[in-house]
C-alpha cells in the first residue's frame, strides 16, 4: 500500500512539475510580450482571445503544425536528443521546491547542492544541440553558452553557500522555515540576493546577457536550425527558465510561500493561500527580469566573461569570507550581517555606474582625435 | 535528382575568402599558436541575416570571435533603376527615383530634379523651394530616426524599445508628409519648375507644432542611452574611420563629419535657398561609433532648425512654373551635368545626359551608401563579431541605394 501511495505520488508531483514549467512557460511568453509592447509604447498581441491571452496556445499549435525537419548533416541522435533533454532542467528542479506548506515533492537533505548540479542540464542540451545542427552559427552560440553558464555558476555557487551558511542546512524546507516571521534572507543578505540575481540572468540567457542566441549577430544561436515543435522545446524551456528561477529565489531568499494569513486556509493538509503568495512574490521577479532585459543593452562576449571572472567571483569571495567572519565572531550576527550587506549591496549599485563612467571617460579624453 | 549528401559548390565570394584564408597561412600568419593550430572559418553573414538591414550579404572569415576578413556581395536589390531611364521621358522617371534610397526618396528625388533642372535651364519657383527645403529637412530627419534606431537594435534588447520609440515619431513626419503629397513612402512629389501640389490648410500650423515637441522627444532619446555605460562601452573608440579614410574611400554625410571633416552639400556647393538659411554643420572629433550616432542626433536639431526658418520664410506664389503647367514633356539641349546633393546619408550625386531627345541618353547615381559599403573589409577586420555588427549598424547602409 505505501509503495502504491508512494508511486502516485510521484507521478503527481512529476505531472505539477511538467504542467508548471508548460503553463509558466505560455504565461511568460504572452506576459513578456506585452510587458515589452508597453515599454515600447506600442500595444504588443491583443486579437487572439479577450487581451491576446491565447496568443501563446496559438501560437504553440503553430509550432507543432509546422514540418519537423533535420538537416540531413545534422547528427541524427544528439540533434534529436537536445530538445528532449533541455527541459530536465525546469522540471526535476521543482522537486526539492516546496511550492506551499505541505506541498513538496521530496525533502533532499542536499536540496541546495541539488539545486546547482541540476541547472547545468539546460547548458548540456544547448551545447549538444548547436553541436548536432553542423551550423557554424549554431556553434558559435552553444560555445558562448557553454563559457557563460559555467563562469555565472560560481558566483551562483557562492551566493547560495552564503544562504546555507545563514540557515545551517542545505535542506530546501529548512531554509523556508528559517524565513518565518519576515525574517527573510534577502533582508539579511541583499547583497548575496544581487550576486545570485545577476548570475541567474545568465544562466537563463537572458539580456543583457543573452549573448548565445543575441539574435544581430548570431541570427538565433544555437537554436539556427531548429523549426517546429523542436525549436519550441527550446522556447518553451527559456520561458519556463524566467518562473523556475524566480521561484528558486523566492525560496531560497524571499521567504518562499509565507506571507500574510499563508496558512490560514488547510486542505488536505497543504495551505493553499501560500500557493498565492508564491505565485504573487515569484511574479514580481519575473517583472523585473522582464524589464531589466528592455533597459539594458547587450554585452560583449569579453565583457561579459570580464565580469564574471572580475567582478562578481572576486565580490563573492570577499562576501564569503566576511559573512563566515560575522557569524563566528558578532554576538548578535544577524543585526551585523543586514548592516554589512546593505552597506555592500548600495555600495555596489552606487558605485558601479559611477566608476565604470568615470573610467569611460577617462578612456574617452585620450582617445586619439582623428580630426586633428 | 537532388543528391543530399553533395555539398554545394561555393560561390566566387566564398573561394575568394578561402583563397585568402590558404594565402594568409602561406604566409604563416596567426593560424597557428603554441603549436595549436586554429581554424579560421568562413560565415556567410546574410543576404538573410537580422541585423544586414536588408539585402546585403557579407563573407565573413572569422577566428573565434575575431573577424579576420569581409567580402561585401551586393545586388540582390538590383532592379536596373539607371537603364530604366533610358526608356522613360524626363517627367515619367520621377517616381522610380524615389524607389532607389527608399527611406529618404523625396531627397533623390530632389537630386534629380535638380539635375534635369540644371540641364534644361529652368529655375523653380522661389516658393517651391522653401517647399523643397522643408519636406527634404523632414524626411532627413524621418531618415536619421530609423538609422539610430536599427542600430540601436543591433545593439541590445534595449534598443527594440528604443527603435519602437523612433518609428513612432517617424510617423509623425510621415503624417505630414502623406497630407502634402499624399503618399508615405514613395511621394513622387518633385516636378520640374516646382513641387506637385501647395501645402494644405492648417499644414504650417500642424508641422510648427511636431517642431515643437519634437527636440523632448530627442531628449528622451538621449537619456535613455547617452548615459548607458554599456551603451558606451560598445561605442566609444570602435571603428574609427580617419580622416585619410574619408579622402581614400570618398565617405560623406554624417559618417564624414564624425570624423570632423566638415564637408556638407548644403554649405560647400550651396543649392536651392540653403545659402539663405542659418544652420551649423554638425561635426565630432573621434569619428567612433559614438560620434557617428552623435552627429545624427545633433543633425535632427539642426533639420528642425531648418524648417522653423523655412516656414518663417516661405513667400507667396505659385508652386510650379506656369509656362511649364504640364511638364510632361521636356526636352534639355544635348549636354550632360552632375549634380550633387546632400542626402541624409552623404552626397547623392545624379549625372544625367541628354541628346535633346525627350529620353535622357544616360542615368547615373552616385549612392552615398554604395561608397560608404566600400570601407567595410577595412573597418570590419579585426574586430569581435558584436562589434562588427554595431559598426555596420553605425555606418547606415540603406540597400535599396547601394543596388538600385
Amino acid at each position: 500500500m505505501d509503495i502504491l501511495i508512494g508511486i502516485l505520488r510521484a507521478i503527481l508531483f512529476v505531472v505539477i512539475a511538467y504542467a508548471v514549467v508548460f503553463v509558466a512557460a505560455l504565461v511568460n511568453i504572452l506576459y513578456e510580450r506585452r510587458f515589452m509592447a508597453f515599454i515600447g509604447d506600442r500595444l504588443g498581441p491583443n486579437r487572439t482571445g479577450p487581451q491576446g491571452v491565447l496568443q501563446s496556445i496559438a501560437d504553440a499549435f503553430k509550432m507543432m503544425g509546422k514540418e519537423d525537419f533535420r538537416p540531413l548533416l545534422a547528427d541524427p541522435v544528439l540533434f534529436t536528443l537536445a530538445p528532449v533533454l533541455v527541459m530536465i532542467g525546469a522540471v526535476s528542479i521543482q522537486l526539492v521546491l516546496p511550492y506551499t506548506q505541505g506541498l513538496a515533492a521530496t525533502q533532499l537533505n542536499v536540496g541546495v547542492i541539488f539545486l546547482v548540479a541540476i541547472t547545468s542540464f539546460t547548458t548540456l542540451s544547448i551545447l549538444m544541440g548547436g553541436w548536432a545542427s553542423r551550423n557554424k552559427y549554431s556553434l558559435v552560440g552553444a560555445l558562448r553558452a557553454a563559457a557563460q553558464m559555467i563562469s555565472y555558476e560560481i558566483p551562483m555557487l557562492l551566493a547560495l553557500l552564503i544562504v546555507a551558511m545563514i540557515v545551517g542546512s542545505l535542506r530546501v524546507g529548512t531554509i523556508v522555515a528559517f524565513q518565518a516571521h519576515y525574517e527573510w534572507i534577502g533582508f539579511y543578505s541583499p547583497f548575496t540576493f544581487l550576486i545570485f540575481y545577476i548570475a541567474s540572468i545568465a544562466e537563463l540567457n537572458r539580456g543583457p546577457f543573452d549573448l548565445p542566441e543575441s539574435e544581430s549577430e548570431l541570427v538565433a544561436g544555437y537554436a539556427t536550425e531548429y523549426s517546429g515543435m523542436r525549436f519550441g522545446m527550446f522556447y518553451l524551456n527559456e520561458y519556463a527558465g524566467l518562473t523556475i528561477m524566480s521561484m528558486v529565489a523566492v525560496t531560497l531568499f524571499f521567504g518562499g510561500w509565507m506571507g500574510p494569513w499563508s496558512s490560514a486556509l488547510t486542505w488536505l493538509g497543504v495551505s493553499w493561500i501560500g500557493i498565492l503568495w508564491f505565485l504573487v512574490k515569484t511574479y514580481i521577479l519575473v517583472s523585473m527580469l522582464v524589464w531589466i532585459r528592455f533597459s539594458i543593452p547587450r554585452l560583449q562576449v569579453d565583457q561579459l566573461m570580464g565580469f564574471a571572472w572580475k567582478v562578481l567571483i572576486p565580490l563573492g569571495l570577499a562576501n564569503i569570507l566576511i559573512t563566515a567572519a560575522i557569524i563566528l565572531w558578532v554576538p548578535s550576527w544577524k543585526w551585523g550581517l543586514a548592516i554589512f550587506s546593505w552597506i555592500a549591496f548600495f555600495a555596489f549599485v552606487g558605485l558601479l555606474d559611477p566608476i565604470l563612467k568615470w573610467k569611460l571617460r577617462r578612456q574617452r579624453e585620450r582617445q586619439p582625435v582623428v580630426s586633428a | 535528382m537532388y543528391d543530399h549528401f553533395e555539398t554545394p559548390e561555393p560561390d566566387e565570394a566564398v573561394k575568394l575568402a578561402l583563397r585568402r584564408i590558404e594565402e594568409s597561412t602561406a604566409r604563416g600568419e596567426g593560424s597557428e599558436m603554441d603549436g595549436l593550430e586554429f581554424n579560421e572559418v568562413v560565415v556567410n553573414m546574410g543576404p538573410q541575416h537580422p541585423s544586414t538591414h536588408g539585402v546585403l550579404r557579407l563573407v565573413v572569415t572569422l577566428d573565434g570571435e575575431l573577424v579576420k576578413d569581409v567580402i561585401p556581395v551586393i545586388g540582390y536589390l538590383h532592379r536596373c533603376k539607371e537603364k530604366l531611364a533610358e526608356k522613360r521621358t524626363y517627367f515619367q522617371y520621377i517616381p522610380i527615383v524615389d524607389r532607389t534610397e527608399y527611406l529618404a526618396s523625396i531627397n533623390c528625388e530632389w537630386g534629380y530634379v535638380l539635375a534635369v533642372e540644371k540641364l534644361a535651364g529652368i529655375r523653380p519657383t522661389r516658393r517651391a523651394e522653401f517647399i523643397r527645403v522643408i519636406t527634404g529637412e523632414l524626411m532627413r530627419i524621418a531618415s536619421h530616426l530609423v538609422a539610430v534606431g536599427t542600430f540601436t537594435a543591433d545593439l541590445s534588447p534595449l534598443g527594440t524599445a528604443m527603435v519602437f520609440y523612433m518609428f513612432r515619431d517617424r510617423e509623425q513626419v510621415l503624417d505630414l508628409m502623406e497630407e502634402l503629397t499624399g503618399a508615405r513612402m514613395m511621394f513622387n512629389y518633385f516636378r520640374f519648375g516646382g513641387v506637385r501640389y501647395d501645402l494644405p490648410d492648417g499644414w504650417a500650423e500642424r508641422c510648427r507644432e511636431f517642431l515643437k515637441t519634437f527636440p523632448a522627444k530627442i531628449k528622451e532619446y538621449e537619456a535613455l542611452v547617452d548615459d548607458n555605460a554599456i551603451f558606451l562601452q560598445r561605442t566609444q573608440g570602435k571603428g574609427v574611420i580617419t580622416q585619410q579614410d574619408v579622402v581614400d574611400y570618398g565617405i560623406t554625410g554624417p559618417n564624414a563629419r564624425a570624423s570632423g571633416v566638415d564637408l556638407d552639400l548644403r554649405r560647400q556647393r550651396p543649392y536651392s535657398v540653403y545659402p539663405e538659411l542659418e544652420f551649423d554643420i554638425i561635426t565630432a572629433h573621434h569619428g567612433d561609433i559614438f560620434d557617428r550616432y552623435r552627429v545624427r542626433m545633433d543633425e535632427m536639431r539642426e533639420s528642425l532648425r531648418i524648417v522653423e526658418q523655412c516656414l518663417d520664410m516661405l513667400p507667396k506664389g505659385p508652386v510650379q512654373l506656369g509656362s511649364l503647367r504640364a511638364p510632361y514633356v521636356i526636352t534639355p539641349p544635348p549636354g550632360a551635368c552632375y549634380v550633387g546633393q546632400e542626402n541624409p546619408r552623404g552626397e547623392y550625386g545624379t549625372y544625367v545626359e541628354s541628346d535633346g531627345s525627350r529620353y535622357p541618353y544616360r542615368l547615373k547615381f552616385r549612392d552615398p551608401c554604395f561608397c560608404n559599403l566600400q570601407l567595410f573589409p577595412k573597418i570590419l577586420s579585426g574586430n569581435k563579431i558584436a562589434d562588427a555588427v554595431a559598426i555596420s549598424g553605425s555606418i547606415d547602409l540603406v540597400l535599396g541605394g547601394i543596388d538600385r
